[in-house]
């Protein structure tokens, strides 16, 4: 056990003195993700919103290619941004590789699936009734849509905590597309990753436990917000 | 009995059974190597017949000669094979290892674009460093604490710069995806002979600096300390060690080529 709390105390003294490697990569780690979710939530809610109420013609398929998706491992998803992006692939011209851009872009991919689907659940499972109401009542479809997608506002914050998670803490679109260069690309799991691969447990360890207080922290702001929510 | 039990006891007796074929008989090996020697393929040629010759099965870790090191010192693997001569005696000297052994040995060089920016095609190594820091080109450097990392640092210290510019990448990672990220960049970079032979196929960079003294590059396999592993495991990695200094090992590793081009050197006589 000792080799784990001498780990934990460099761990806890790169994270009370404020090293800034390692708080840069807080950064990108919570700026990447957060622009991530975000636009994939914009599209991918309503769109999962709309398959759950209107279940237009294909909405099975899509449904399907979204759970699919979900399951998508997130080295199959860096890999398929590095294929666009390389020099030699389709958009190599834009020079998005190694940027956080690249980053961003593959944690939309992972995250647009998850919300979707998670949307098209909450959807899907309303009483009918709220979306006829909405309609009688002289709202076109967009409004009705509108109206659910707030009925369903828990199940939406819900999603975004998932989707949060699960961006925050890939490794394989931060490696292969991210490139893990200090002070630009580096995330807290790359850091980590890379600390492991030195020998340096206690270094290693650092970016860990800022991983956990950014996933604390997001668990409290979705926690307080589904009970706005609620009320 | 239920259909439930019946269904419950077969699973035991499945899972039973995986368990047994997992816990495997023969004694284990446990060797930690650099990115570069398992990139290459090379353990694939000289493990095999020794796991067969002393009837042990031989587990491969492939992490940064800094990582390697570590786990020696806890005892976490029972051999090291790695590639930086200083870290190596200061292991030694710190008492960690019971042996030390060069093994073989191939060279570090530059590769870089074939357009040549700075202009280092056929300089001297520090030349090359010291070309590139003043065009400050785009370099990427492993940045992992590896072998070839340690390397880099060394050759920068000799040149008296530290480089820190804008397309000077660090990226922190095995020397296959440094070499990808280079390539990608069309930056420079510090690469071990065998990595670059394995990938000539699918880099378009080119090697522009070779030979020199700066770039000879050795590597050893050490054997973990006595008292870190049982008495077992210690002759067996002593046997291993052994083994890796014979002939037919300088055999094997000598007649491991690409195109006619061998990946590595093997060590001359040390016994």
């Amino acid at each position: 056990m000792g080799f784990f709390w001498e780990g934990l105390r460099e761990a806890a003294r790169l994270v009370v003195s404020g090293d800034a490697a390692t708080y840069h990569a807080v950064w990108v780690s919570f700026f990447c993700t957060v622009v991530a979710i975000t636009a994939a939530g914009v599209l991918a809610i309503p769109y999962g919103a709309w398959l759950g109420l209107f279940r237009p013609r294909g909405h099975r398929a899509q449904v399907f290619a979204l759970r699919v998706g979900m399951a998508l491992p997130t080295v199959v998803v860096g890999l398929i941004v590095f294929g666009f992006l390389s020099r030699r692939g389709l958009l190599g011209s834009l020079d998005l590789l190694y940027t956080q851009a690249a980053i961003i872009i593959g944690q939309f991919i992972l995250a647009f699936p998850l919300l979707g689907t998670l949307a098209h659940g909450a959807a899907a499972d309303l009483d009918r009734r709220v979306v006829e109401t909405a309609i009688t009542l002289g709202s076109g479809k967009r409004r009705a849509l509108w109206a659910v997608l707030g009925e369903v506002r828990v199940a939406v914050v819900a999603a975004y905590l998932a989707a949060f998670g699960r961006c925050v803490t890939e490794l394989g679109i931060a490696l292969t597309v991210g490139g893990n260069l200090p002070m630009r690309t580096r995330t807290l799991p790359s850091a980590a990753t890379l600390e492991v691969t030195r020998g340096e447990f206690g270094k290693a360890l650092a970016p860990g436990i800022l991983l956990l207080v950014l996933a604390c922290g997001a668990a409290l702001v979705t926690h307080r917000l589904s009970r706005e929510a609620r009320s | 009995m239920s259909h439930r039990k019946a269904a419950a006891l077969a699973l035991l007796v499945g899972w039973l059974a995986v368990a047994a074929g997992c816990g495997e008989k023969r004694p284990l090996l446990r060797l930690a190597v650099t990115t570069s020697t398992y990139n290459s393929g090379l353990l694939d040629v000289i493990l095999p017949p020794f796991e067969k010759q002393a009837g042990v099965s031989i587990r491969v870790l492939a992490v940064g000669t800094g990582q390697a090191l570590a786990l020696g010192e806890r005892g976490e693997v029972d051999v090291v094979l790695v590639h930086a001569r200083k870290r190596e005696e200061q292991f030694m000297a710190a008492g960690h290892g019971a042996d030390h052994r060069e093994i073989m040995s191939n060279e570090f060089v530059i590769a870089g674009p074939a357009s040549d920016p700075a202009g280092i095609s056929g300089r001297d190594a520090l030349d090359a460093l010291v070309r590139i820091a003043k065009k400050q080109a785009a370099f990427v450097s492993r940045g992992d604490d590896s072998g070839t990392h340690i390397r880099e640092r060394d050759l920068w210290k000799q040149t008296g710069i530290s480089p820190a510019w804008d397309s000077y990448f660090e990226v922190g990672q095995g020397m296959g995806k440094s070499l990808t990220i280079a390539n990608e960049k069309l930056a420079y970079v510090l690469v071990d002979r065998a990595t670059m032979l394995a990938r000539e196929n699918t880099v378009e960079l080119v090697v522009l600096c070779e030979r020199g003294k700066n770039l000879h590059n050795p590597y050893s396999a050490i054997t973990v300390r006595a008292d870190r592993v049982s008495a077992e495991t210690f002759r067996t990695a002593q046997q291993f060690l052994k083994y890796l200094t014979s002939a037919d090992t300088r055999r094997r590793i000598a007649g491991y080529q690409k195109n006619g081009r061998p990946f590595f050197v093997p060590a001359t006589e040390t016994e």
